[in-house]
Formats: C-alpha cells, sequence, structure tokens
C-alpha cells in the first residue's frame, strides 16, 4: 500500500476511535466546576457581600438617592443570582437554600402574605441571621427584598417604618450567609465529591455527575418557556398578566432570562473539555445556532417586559422566544435521545 | 366460568405463593422472575420479564405494549400477569407468566379510566383494580372494580363483575391485608380528567386517604386522614407486611420547601405514623416517593425517590430511615431473601443487601437504553429444564 493510502487509512482509523471513545466525565465536571460554577458563585458571594454591607448603613440615610443605590446593588447581586439560578443540585439544596434565596413562581401569594404578617408582627427577635434563618421560606431571599425596595410605596414605607429597613438588612445578611455558604461547600467538599464521583460515593459514577450538569442546561429552558414566559403571555395579548412575570417589580424580566441564557450557554460551551462535547458532534452547530437565535432575540428587547407587553407586536416577540425556547429544548432531547444520558423517566412526571 | 389449574397446564408450572425470593443464588430451576415495564429510546412502551444471577440480569422475554404502563399484578396460581395502564389509560394486557405472550388486552369502559394499579386475591380468583368514575367532578369518584378470573377456550380472561366506591378521590395503589379479606386503598385525593390530560385539578381542596374496604361488600371498615397541614400529601402507594401494617407513599403538590412526612404506617384502628428522614436527605426526597415495598421479613421497607435520585431504606419498628443510596431516577422496589432489587429509568437493575449495604449490579445487553418504569414486580417461578 502506498505511504498516502497508510497515512489516509490511519486518519480514517484514528477519528473512528475518536468517535467511539467516551467523553472524560471526569474531566468534563471538573472544567465546568473550576472554570464556571465556583468562580460565578464567588462572584454570587461577593456581591450579595456587597448588597449586606450597603443595606447595613441605609437604614441610617434613606433617601431616593441612597434607595436608587441600594435597588442597583440589589440588581448587581440578582445578576449574578440568576447567572446561578439553574444549577439546582449540590449545596444549593441543602438547608432549602435556593428556596430561601429564591421562592418563585409563587401562585399562592404565600411568599408575600408571609412578608406582611412578619411585618405587622414587628418581631425584633428574628432580626438576626441565626433565628431569620429558620423564618418562613417566602421572607427570606430575593422575592422579599425586592417587595420592600421595588415598591412604588417603598422609601415612605422605608422612611416611616424602622422594622421594614431592618428587615432589609436582615434579609440582605441572610442572602450572603447563604450565597457564602454555597461558595464554601463546593470548594470544601462538593468538587471534591464530583472529582471522585467515579468511586460511588454520592454520584452513582461520574457520568451521573455530568448528567446533573446536563439537566442545569437542558431542564431551565422549559422553566423559561413555560415559567417565564408563557405563564406571562397566556392565551393571547389581551390575556397576558405582567405579574406573573418574574422580577416584574424590579421591572428587569427580560433582564433576567438573558442573563439565564448566557449561562445555559456558558455551561455548555464554555469549559474545557466543553459540557457540548457528550452530545453527537454533529448535532452541536444546530443546538449552538438556536442559543445565538434566542440570545439575539432577547438582547433586542429591553430589560422590561412590562414594556414589551404594551404592545401587540412586543407580545408576539416574546410568543416568538417561547417557541425558539421549545425549538431548543426539542433539539436538545432529540440529540440526548441518541446517548445513554438520561436526564429522568420517573422523575419527570411522577404517576 | 372459573378457570381451573389443568386448563393451563399450557402456560408452564409455577410455584404458588410468594415466598422465595432466591436472587444470586443457584438453586437448580428455581428463579425469581422479575416483571417491569419499560420505555426504550425509541419510546416504545414493553413489559419485560428477567431473571438475576450472580452479577447478570438475563431477558425470559419482552412483550411490547399499547402505551406507557405502569404496575404489574401477578397471578401465580394460574400463570398469567396483568400490565396495568398508567392513568389515565383504559387498558389491560394479560400475558403468559412463563412466556410473556399476549393472552388478551382488555378496555374498561369509555367513561372511565385505570390508574395503574392492580391486586389478585390471595387465591386467584379475584382481581381488584382502582378506576375514576371522573363525569363525577363533584364527589368521590374513585372506585374499586372487582373482576373474576374466568376463561375463554381455557384461556385466562377478567370478567367485571361488581365495583364499589373508595370513599375519595383518585384512587391509587390497593393491596390486601393478610386476612385476604380486606381491601386497602390509597385515595390520593387529586381530581383529573382524561380531557385536561394529567392536570391537577383540585389541589387547593384536595383530601387524600387511606381506607379499609370488606372486598366483597365494599363496606367501608376504616378511614384515615392526614393531618391537615398535610394535606397536599398525596396518598399514592402502599405495601403491607404479614402482621398487618401498611406502609404507605406520599407525593407532596404543596409548598417545595415544606418538610412534609412522605412516608407513613398503619395498623388497623391505630392512628398513623408518619415519618421524616434525617433533615438533609428529606429535603433531598423533593416531596415524592414513588413505590414502597416492605423487606420479607416485614420488619423493613424500601421506597424509591426517583427526584430525591436515591432508594431509602426504613425500619418499620423505629420508623427511622437506616440507609440511603445513591440511584439516579431510582423508583422500582423489590424484596429478596437479603434486601431489595430496585430499578431506574436509566436503565439500572441493582440489589442492596440490607445487612452488609452492598451494592450489585445485575446488567444484560438487552437493557442497554431501556428506562424502567416506577413498579417492580417479582414471584417465584421454575424455569423450564
Amino acid at each position: 500500500m502506498p505511504r498516502s493510502g497508510i497515512a489516509i487509512l490511519s486518519l480514517l482509523l484514528s477519528a473512528q476511535l475518536s468517535a467511539q471513545t467516551p467523553p472524560d466525565w471526569t474531566a468534563v465536571n471538573l472544567a465546568l466546576t473550576d472554570t464556571i460554577v465556583i468562580p460565578a458563585y464567588g462572584k454570587f458571594a461577593e456581591n450579595a457581600t456587597t448588597l449586606q454591607q450597603q443595606s447595613a448603613s441605609f437604614c441610617s440615610d434613606i433617601t431616593p438617592a441612597s434607595l436608587v443605590n441600594l435597588q442597583t446593588n440589589y440588581q448587581l447581586t440578582l445578576d449574578t443570582w440568576q447567572a446561578m439560578q439553574n444549577i439546582q443540585f449540590g449545596p444549593i439544596t441543602y438547608f432549602n437554600w435556593n428556596y430561601r434565596l429564591q421562592y418563585w413562581p409563587d401562585d399562592n401569594g404565600t411568599g408575600a402574605r408571609q412578608l406582611a404578617a412578619l411585618i405587622s408582627s414587628k418581631d425584633v427577635s428574628v432580626l438576626n441571621t441565626e433565628t431569620f434563618a429558620r423564618q418562613s421560606v417566602g421572607v427570606q431571599g430575593f422575592q422579599a427584598l425586592e417587595l420592600l425596595l421595588f415598591s412604588e410605596q417603598s422609601l415612605a414605607l422605608l422612611q416611616g417604618d424602622p422594622y421594614q429597613c431592618q428587615l432589609v438588612q436582615t434579609i440582605s445578611a441572610n442572602i450572603s450567609e447563604i450565597a457564602s455558604g454555597v461558595m464554601q461547600r463546593w470548594v470544601d467538599e462538593f468538587r471534591s465529591t464530583i472529582a471522585t464521583a467515579d468511586e460511588r460515593g454520592f454520584f452513582e459514577s461520574a457520568q451521573d455527575a455530568t448528567i446533573d450538569f446536563l439537566k442545569a442546561t437542558v431542564e431551565p429552558i422549559r422553566t423559561l418557556q413555560r415559567q417565564k414566559l408563557e405563564a406571562v403571555l397566556g392565551e393571547n395579548f389581551a390575556a397576558s398578566r405582567i405579574r406573573r412575570a418574574e422580577s416584574w417589580r424590579a421591572d428587569r424580566s427580560i433582564r433576567n432570562m438573558r442573563i439565564n441564557v448566557a449561562s445555559i450557554d456558558l455551561l455548555f460551551n464554555g469549559a474545557s473539555p466543553a459540557l457540548s462535547s457528550v452530545l453527537p458532534a454533529e448535532d452541536i452547530e444546530g443546538i449552538n445556532a438556536s442559543i445565538i437565535l434566542i440570545k439575539t432575540t432577547l438582547d433586542s428587547l429591553p430589560d422590561s417586559m412590562a414594556v414589551v407587553l404594551q404592545s401587540e407586536a412586543g407580545y408576539n416577540s416574546l410568543k416568538q422566544v417561547a417557541s425558539e425556547f421549545d425549538a431548543l429544548y426539542e433539539l436538545l432531547e432529540a440529540s440526548l435521545k441518541k446517548t445513554d444520558l438520561y436526564l429522568g423517566f420517573n422523575s419527570l412526571d411522577g404517576d | 366460568m372459573h378457570i381451573n389449574r389443568r386448563q393451563l397446564l399450557g402456560l408452564g408450572m409455577l410455584l404458588a405463593g410468594a415466598s422465595s425470593w432466591v436472587v444470586g443464588k443457584d438453586i437448580p430451576g428455581q428463579a425469581s422472575l422479575f416483571l417491569s415495564a419499560a420505555a426504550d429510546a425509541a419510546d416504545g412502551h414493553w413489559v419485560y420479564g428477567f431473571t438475576l444471577t450472580q452479577t447478570n440480569a438475563e431477558q425470559m422475554f419482552k412483550t411490547a405494549l399499547p402505551a406507557r404502563a405502569h404496575h404489574i399484578a401477578v397471578n401465580a396460581q394460574y400463570g398469567f400477569f396483568v400490565v396495568v395502564a398508567r392513568r389515565p389509560g383504559t387498558w389491560m394486557v394479560l400475558a403468559d407468566l412463563h412466556t410473556g405472550n399476549v393472552i388478551r388486552q382488555i378496555q374498561v369502559p369509555a367513561n372511565r379510566h385505570l390508574f395503574g394499579h392492580g391486586v389478585f386475591s390471595a387465591d386467584g380468583r379475584f382481581f381488584y383494580t382502582t378506576e375514576s368514575d371522573f363525569a363525577d367532578m363533584q364527589g368521590d369518584s374513585g372506585r374499586v372494580v372487582v373482576w373474576e378470573v374466568t376463561g375463554e377456550d381455557g384461556v385466562a380472561t377478567l370478567t367485571r363483575m361488581q365495583e364499589f366506591p373508595t370513599f375519595g378521590v383518585g384512587p391509587h395503589e390497593l393491596i390486601l391485608l393478610p386476612d385476604t379479606q380486606t381491601l386497602v386503598v390509597a385515595n390520593g385525593g387529586i381530581r383529573t380528567h382524561p380531557d385536561h390530560d394529567r392536570d391537577n385539578l383540585n389541589i387547593d381542596s384536595m383530601l387524600p386517604s387511606l381506607v379499609y374496604l370488606n372486598r366483597y361488600s365494599g363496606e367501608l371498615l376504616e378511614q384515615q386522614f392526614l393531618p391537615s397541614q398535610f394535606q397536599q400529601a398525596s396518598i399514592r402507594h402502599l405495601d403491607v407486611n404479614a402482621d398487618g401494617m401498611v406502609v404507605m407513599a406520599m407525593q407532596f403538590e404543596g409548598e417545595p420547601f415544606m418538610e412534609v412526612p412522605l412516608l407513613a404506617t398503619h395498623l388497623r384502628g391505630q392512628p398513623l405514623q408518619l415519618l421524616l428522614a434525617p433533615p438533609d436527605v428529606q429535603v433531598q426526597m423533593h416531596q415524592y416517593v414513588g413505590s414502597v415495598r416492605f423487606s420479607l421479613d416485614g420488619r423493613y421497607f424500601a421506597a424509591g425517590c426517583p427526584l430525591g435520585n436515591m432508594v431509602t431504606f426504613w425500619d418499620s419498628h423505629s420508623g427511622s430511615m437506616i440507609n440511603s443510596i445513591r440511584a439516579r431516577d431510582g423508583c422500582g422496589v423489590c424484596a429478596t431473601e437479603t434486601g431489595f432489587v430496585f430499578s431506574t429509568g436509566t436503565g439500572r437493575v441493582a440489589h442492596i443487601d440490607l445487612a452488609s449495604g452492598t451494592v450489585t449490579e445485575h446488567e444484560a445487553p438487552e437493557f442497554n437504553q431501556l428506562l424502567w418504569d416506577n413498579h417492580l414486580s417479582s414471584v417465584a417461578i421454575e424455569l423450564s429444564a
């Protein structure tokens, strides 16, 4: 056989072997952990600390300017939480930390009701982080803080009611404590759990851990489609309800979604080796094209869903985004079906 | 016409009863036959029968199903099993216990649907299913339907005989007490209607209950309700031990962060014993236990938690959780002589020795890319020579 023929044959065999070689699950998991997850939780903890510090001095000087400043810090902190909202495994699930940071959607209005009751009670004994951590989940996190900082009457209420301002401080401190706790647990223990996943401790295997990262990439797409969009849009323009939107008081519902999609993109593509490498190579271009399409659409819209929903054209643009999310989910699901990576069966729809 | 054993000779020899699970042991000619519904990568639905050797699994048969199923009830006396459609399905498939060959498919009436569960009487002559009289959208629409095991041309069939109310809504699993006369029914409390697919229509007012019924007359013998703060814990799955202790598994439809007992035990005439796992495990159960089974000695039970990606093990004497193991999408559980076999929606079948905690994987090439469904059943069989 001529040398060129041998070279071609070698390349073909090499390509075939590469196609058959399973991913290095541990390498993927640690790349995600070290270059994306832990740094992102670090930023969240950092911003939450700043928010806490700003809150601490806020109550002694409540002015329109200081409220705007605190709102800005809230926004920045929420940005970094939204970037991690899709991670719903590991330390964030300890002690209900995920719900204590943000319980949404709150279909029964539990949080608002619990906050109103707490304000009425003027119970100062709960105004320390240790006791506050044992209060109702609905009063502990971003939703309650948004109510206190972004209601139409917030300035007057905070100026007139010291207890409400103290609640702002306590909730901010609580968020900061949780953020730091989550970050530290990833660094101190969960990274090690992921690194040793093949030893069948917490995880069944390293592949099992990768599935959790995949779930964090794929399942939030349905949340974005159904909860963050379709539940707000309703059957038609007349039926749309902005108050069903996440962060509607802070007027940043689309900003949240933009960050969520960027986070999904980062998780899917941003590590080396990338999470995308565990799916069939022929599917990646289409999936990424779909992500880019959604990002482009969301980038063209303002932060505020209320503004977009002022017109039927805006409503239709959001309907379009919802269908783009659906298409992206279908692409990912179809790709997963070609593998032995199962995100859930019995767990997806009970019995 | 009642069917007798002579008429079923062609279907294989069977050991009566369910007392000799022999997983992993080499007893010549005997094995435990495990049965489970499963989906494949092409969204096909099947029932698989398989046995387990020391470290492998051996497929005995696989049978195509019209749609996704749920639980499989075994009639060891007459050598067949019934696959019940997952709610709100309307079909049951009867199949040969030895070959898996379909005997017949039975449909429930057009104004009813099934809930995925059924149980045979101890003598194998009657079969009980839970159904919804879904036209009744106001009252207690749960029904137990009594079927007689009869024969057509020497082949088993089920003949619909009578029905009685379950005194609740959304009845799910039902079992027989050791007295062989008393049915125990899990009223899930959730109202659904086929026009709304599987949507839950009454979450704010649901009222689950555990009921004991005379299996002949349908007389209500006892009814237990959960404390009001746990009213949204839908009672779905049951098992009973030789002492008549019932264990029930629940799915909580309320706030995801509430600490709610998802398991409870009960003895006739006594209050419910509500059980909680240690806090760090309880929160990971994500408000859902998908199946529950007692150990053979009746002291311990295993509870599959698919949302929590684990199977938990409990001591019924103390009410405490004694162990939990990671099992992604783990749900189906079945008792063996030394512990439990469990199955997962990721295609895994494994055995845990309860005393040592040792987990042994059982694999088969045919099981690649299979998604095992919620429930696992088993029966002792004699293998053909």
